[in-house]
C-alpha cells in the first residue's frame, strides 16, 4: 500500500528553547519577530508551535511589557489626536497631518491628504457630491484615483460668478475629470434673488433631475468655512453685506453654503430660501461625509460641524485637531490596563453535523421533503431517489426532468411542480444519479410529447444521463438533453461549453418549465432552455469550505484571512484565492466579471439571483444584493426581479453566488408565467 | 503454476473491496485537494456493498466482477460509477466461459477493461485521470506476459504506480478538476490513485494464489 504522502513529522515540536531566552517563549518569539524580522509563520516553524500561538505570545509580550513600542513623537501625536477625534465624535475615520510641513502650504498638504482619503473610499458606481473652496480644489488637483467605473460627481450647490478659481463649477468639473467620472452640474445660481425665483426654478425639469441625483449621493467631500471676512463663504457671495450682523450672529461657520451655530444647529436666515443646493438635513442623510479643513481660524467652525454630526470622516492637521479637542474639554483618559489575552480554543477535528448515520442523510432528506411538500410532490414507486410532480404526467405536455448530486438542497426536488420540472432525480452527495432512477423518472412523467433532461455540466452527470437517454430512446421516447454551463469562473468564454452548471440552473428550469406549461413543442422548449442557459451568468465565492457528512472535514483549506473566488457547488476549490474583502468589493468583483461577458445595452433588463452556498447569513446576501443593484443602476440596467436565498446550496459552504439572467422579451414573458414548487413560486 | 482455475475467485473481489475501504480516507483526502472530496466514500460504498453480496458465495472472478459492476452502475452514480462499472463489466465479459486464467486471458481482461473505460470517457494519457495509471499498466503486463505472472504482475504494479505518480505533475484536462487549470498541478489524481489500488490488489491476489 502506498504511504500517505505529505504527512510532515511534528518536526521542531521537541526543540529546546535556546539558552539565552531562559525558559521564556514570549521573549524568544519577540526576539525572532522584532529583532530578527522573521514572519510569524517562520517563527511558528522554528519554535514548533502553531501560528496562532506565536500571535498570542507576541500579544502577551506587549501586554507584559517585555516589548515596548515607541513611535516617533510627531507621528505619535498625529495618531493619538486622530484616535481621540474619532472616538470622541464617533467618526468613521480621521486623518491628522503634521501642521508644519516644509515648503508646501497647509492647504496644499490638506488637499493631498484629502485626495488620498477620497481615493481610498471611492468605489465604482459611486455618486460623489462635492462642495467648493481652496481645499476642495486642492483635492481635485492632487487626486490620483484608482481605476473606477460608472462614477458620477455632482455639484453640491448651484454656481457663482465670483472672481475666484475655486467656484463650485470648477471644483466639481476638475474633480470629475480627475476621477474619470460623469460631471453633473447644478444648472442654476447658488444664490438667487428671492425665494419666489427659487421656487420657480425648482420646477424646471433639468434642475430637479440634477438635484435628484444630488440626493442619491453615496458620499460627499467638502470644506468647512469660517465666517471671517476673507473666508470662502464671503468671497463666493453666499453672504451679502450686512446680513451677517443682522441675521447670522449665532453662526460660527458654514458647510455646503449653509450656516451652523457653535452647537452645530442650523442657523436659518434670509439666505436660506434663496440658496439652491444640498441643505443640512439632506447632508446628514449622505452615508459618508468627508470634511477636509484645517487652520486655527477654523477650529470653531469644524467643532460646530462635528457637534452637529455633519461630518463622519475628518481630515485636518495636528494644531487644529488639538484645538478642537481642547475646546471640547477633552482629556486623554489613561489607557486601559492590559487584560489577560484569551486562550485560543481547542482545535476542532470534525465539523458538527445534525444528522443520523451519514449514509442515510440523502434518503432521510428526501423523505422529509416529500412530507413537507406533499401537496406538490410525490415519490415514484421503486425509486427512492426520484420525486415527481403531483400533476405529472400531463398528456401532450413536454416533460422536464432535472437532477444531479445531492447536497444542493432545495435543488432539485424544490423545483418540481406546476410550471417547473415534472420530476427530479438525485444521486449521492455531489455525485450524479446512476441511469436507473433517471429512467424511472422519465417513465413516470412521460406525457408522450417528449422529455427534456436539464442538468449541470459535470462529467458524471453527462455519462449517466446519456446512458438513461439511450435506454429511453430504445423504448421510443424522444429525449433531449440541455446541459447548463452558467459558471463563468470555470472556463474561459471561448470554451463556454466546458463550463459548469451551477445556481443559474434555476433560471433555465424556470424558462423550460414555463415553455412546457404553455404546451410548446419539444423543439421549442429545448431551444428556449438553451437560450436561457446561454444568457445566464453565474459567479460565486466562498469564505469557508463546506464539509461532507461522511468525512466531516472541510473539503478544502482556506486561510483565516482568505476567500476563494469562483468556487463550484461541490466543495471543489475555486479558481483563485485572495484576501477577504468587503461585501461591496466582492459584489463588484462578481458583477464586473459577469458584465464583462454579458454585453448588455443601457436599458436592458435582467433577473438576479443571490444564492447562498449553504451557510452565509441572510444579512450578508442582502448587503451584496444592495450593492449589485446600485451598480446595475449606475450602469443603466433595469432589474426585473431579485431572488435572494438558499436556492442551490453546497452543503454548509459559507459563501454565495451571483447569477444574472439577461432578459429579452421572450425570456421575460416566460419568467413571469406562474409556477409553484417548494423552492420557487411565482404568481 | 502459470494459470489459476476461474472458479472460487469471488474472494478476489472481496480482497479488493477491503483495500478500497481501508484507503477510503486517503482517497477522499486526495480528491479534496482538487475535487469534491468524496471519491473515497463513494468508492468504499460501492466496493463494500459488492463485497457483502459476494461474501460466502461460490463465484468465478467474472461473476464477482459483474456483481461489482452492477452495484457501481446502479447505485453509485457520479463519474466513477459508469467508468469503473463499465471497466469491470467488460473485464468480466473477457473472462466469461474461461475455466482457467492464464497470462493471455488476464491480458485480454485488462485490455477489455481499458477499452470499457475509454468507451465511456474520452480521456487520453496526460489528462490527469485514471487512464494515466491504466494505460501503462496494461501495456507493461502485456509486454511481460510471456514471462509468466510472477514477472508480469510486478511489472504491471510498478507501471501503475509510476502512472499514478505521473499525475502529480499534470494539469487536469478533463473532469471536475479541469476547471482549476494550473492549480490542479502538484496533486495526485484521485481516480489514478484508486485505479492503482485496484490493479495492485488484483495482481497481488492472483500472485498469492499461484503460491
Amino acid at each position: 500500500m502506498p504511504l500517505r504522502p505529505g504527512n510532515r513529522a511534528a518536526e521542531g515540536g521537541d526543540d529546546l528553547i535556546p539558552l539565552r531566552f531562559g525558559d521564556d517563549p514570549l521573549l524568544w518569539a519577540s526576539w525572532l519577530y522584532y529583532e530578527e524580522g522573521m514572519t510569524q509563520g517562520d517563527i511558528a516553524e522554528q519554535m514548533g508551535v502553531s501560528r496562532p500561538s506565536v500571535n498570542a505570545y507576541l500579544a502577551d509580550a506587549r501586554a507584559r511589557g517585555i516589548v515596548s513600542i515607541e513611535i516617533a513623537p510627531d507621528r505619535f501625536r498625529s495618531l493619538s489626536i486622530a484616535k481621540a477625534l474619532r472616538d470622541h465624535f464617533n467618526l468613521q475615520d480621521c486623518l491628522v497631518i503634521p501642521t508644519e510641513g516644509g515648503e508646501r502650504s497647509l492647504i496644499a498638504r490638506l488637499g493631498d491628504a484629502g485626495a488620498r482619503v477620497l481615493s481610498r473610499f471611492m468605489r465604482s458606481g459611486d455618486t460623489l457630491a462635492v462642495t467648493w473652496g481652496r481645499t476642495v480644489l486642492s483635492i481635485a488637483d492632487q487626486i490620483q484615483p484608482p481605476i473606477l467605473q460608472d462614477v458620477r460627481v455632482v455639484q453640491a450647490t448651484g454656481g457663482t460668478t465670483a472672481k475666484i478659481p475655486w467656484t463650485p463649477e470648477a471644483c466639481a468639473s476638475r474633480l470629475a475629470k480627475a476621477l474619470n467620472a460623469r460631471a453633473i452640474p447644478i444648472s442654476a445660481p447658488a444664490i438667487v434673488s428671492s425665494p419666489e425665483v427659487r421656487a420657480l426654478l425648482m420646477q424646471e425639469a433639468v434642475l430637479s433631475e440634477q438635484l435628484g441625483m444630488l440626493a442619491e449621493a453615496d458620499r460627499i467631500v467638502m470644506g468647512i468655512s469660517s465666517l471671517r471676512p476673507e473666508s470662502t463663504i464671503h468671497s463666493s457671495g453666499f453672504l451679502e453685506g450686512g446680513m451677517q450682523h443682522a441675521h447670522y450672529q449665532d453662526a460660527v461657520g458654514s458647510i455646503v453654503g449653509r450656516f451652523i451655530s457653535a452647537r452645530g444647529e442650523p442657523v436659518i436666515g434670509p439666505m436660506h430660501d434663496r440658496t439652491i443646493g444640498l441643505d443640512l438635513d439632506q447632508l446628514r442623510r449622505v452615508p459618508q461625509r468627508i470634511a477636509v479643513a484645517g487652520g486655527m481660524d477654523k477650529v470653531a467652525a469644524i467643532l460646530a460641524a462635528l457637534r452637529g454630526g455633519y461630518v463622519n470622516v475628518l481630515v485636518t492637521d495636528i494644531a487644529t485637531g488639538r484645538g478642537i479637542l481642547t475646546a471640547e474639554g477633552y482629556r486623554d483618559t489613561p489607557r486601559r490596563p492590559p487584560s489577560e489575552p484569551d486562550r485560543p480554543p481547542r482545535a476542532r477535528t470534525h465539523v458538527k453535523k445534525l444528522i443520523n448515520a451519514p449514509q442515510d442523510a440523502v434518503d432521510e432528506t428526501l423523505k422529509g421533503a416529500l412530507l413537507a411538500h406533499e401537496h406538490l410532490i410525490a415519490p415514484v414507486a421503486g425509486s427512492s431517489r426520484v420525486v415527481r410532480a403531483l400533476d405529472a404526467p400531463r398528456q401532450g405536455k413536454v416533460a422536464i426532468v432535472v437532477g444531479g448530486g445531492a447536497g444542493h438542497e432545495p435543488a432539485f426536488w424544490g423545483y418540481v411542480g406546476p410550471g417547473l420540472a415534472d420530476a427530479a432525480v438525485v444521486g449521492n452527495i455531489f455525485a450524479s444519479p446512476p441511469p436507473d432512477p433517471i429512467i424511472a423518472a422519465t417513465r413516470a412523467v412521460n406525457g408522450q410529447a417528449g422529455v427534456i433532461y436539464i442538468y449541470g455540466n459535470f462529467s458524471g452527470d453527462v455519462m449517466n444521463f446519456d446512458m438513461a437517454a439511450e435506454v429511453m430512446a430504445a423504448e421510443g421516447v424522444e429525449v433531449r438533453s440541455v446541459i447548463t454551463t452558467d459558471d463563468i469562473a470555470s472556463s474561459p468564454r471561448e470554451t463556454r461549453s466546458a463550463r459548469r452548471g451551477v445556481a443559474g440552473n434555476i433560471f433555465t428550469f424556470k424558462i423550460a418549465g414555463a415553455a412546457a406549461a404553455r404546451m410548446m413543442s419539444l423543439d421549442a422548449c429545448e431551444a428556449l432552455a438553451r437560450h436561457a442557459n446561454a444568457r445566464t451568468y453565474t459567479m460565486g465565492l466562498a469564505l469557508e469550505p463546506g464539509s461532507l457528512p461522511e468525512t466531516r472535514q472541510p473539503s478544502f483549506d482556506l486561510g483565516p484571512e482568505d476567500m476563494e473566488i469562483g468556487v463550484g457547488v461541490h466543495g471543489e476549490p475555486g479558481v483563485e484565492r485572495r484576501g477577504l474583502a468587503s461585501a461591496d468589493a466582492c459584489a463588484d468583483l462578481l458583477l464586473e466579471r459577469i458584465l464583462e461577458e454579458m454585453h448588455a445595452a443601457e436599458g436592458d433588463e435582467v433577473a438576479l439571483l443571490i444564492n447562498s452556498l449553504g451557510s452565509i447569513p441572510t444579512m450578508e446576501m442582502y448587503i451584496v444584493l444592495r450593492r449589485v443593484r446600485q451598480r446595475l443602476k449606475a450602469r443603466g440596467l433595469r432589474v426585473h426581479s431579485s431572488l435572494v436565498g438558499p436556492y442551490y446550496t453546497s452543503l454548509d459552504m459559507a459563501g454565495l453566488s451571483l447569477s444574472v439572467l439577461h432578459l429579452d422579451k421572450e425570456l421575460k414573458e416566460l419568467l413571469e408565467v406562474p409556477c409553484r414548487s417548494a423552492a420557487l413560486t411565482i404568481g | 503454476m502459470t494459470a489459476l482455475p476461474n472458479v472460487g475467485l469471488g474472494p478476489v473481489i472481496e480482497e479488493l473491496a477491503e483495500v478500497i475501504v481501508a484507503n477510503k480516507a486517503w482517497l477522499s483526502e486526495i480528491d479534496g485537494k482538487i475535487g469534491d472530496g468524496d471519491h473515497g466514500s463513494n468508492m468504499a460504498k460501492g466496493f463494500g456493498r459488492a463485497a457483502e453480496r459476494i461474501h460466502g458465495q461460490d463465484m468465478t472472478l467474472d461473476a464477482g466482477m459483474l456483481v461489482l459492476s452492477e452495484v457501481l452502475m446502479g447505485e453509485i452514480g457520479g463519474s466513477m460509477g459508469p467508468l469503473y462499472g463499465l471497466m469491470f463489466e467488460d473485464m468480466a465479459a473477457a473472462l466469461a466461459g474461461k475455466s482457467v486464467i492464464d497470462t493471455q486471458t488476464f491480458a485480454a481482461m485488462l485490455q477489455a477493461g481499458l477499452e470499457g473505460v475509454q468507451g465511456v470517457g474520452n480521456a487520453q494519457v496526460g489528462d490527469k485521470t485514471l487512464i494515466d495509471t491504466l494505460v501503462p499498466a496494461v501495456a507493461a503486463f502485456k509486454a511481460q506476459s510471456a514471462a509468466g505472472f510472477a514477472v508480469a504482475i510486478p511489472a504491471m504494479i510498478a507501471a501503475a504506480e509510476q502512472g499514478r505518480d505521473s499525475t502529480i505533475d499534470l494539469v487536469a484536462r478533463i473532469g471536475r478538476s479541469s476547471r482549476l487549470g494550473e492549480r490542479s498541478r502538484g496533486v495526485l489524481d484521485a481516480g489514478a490513485t484508486s485505479c492503482c489500488l485496484i490493479l495492485t490488489s488484483l495482481g497481488q491476489s492472483i500472485l498469492k494464489r499461484l503460491g
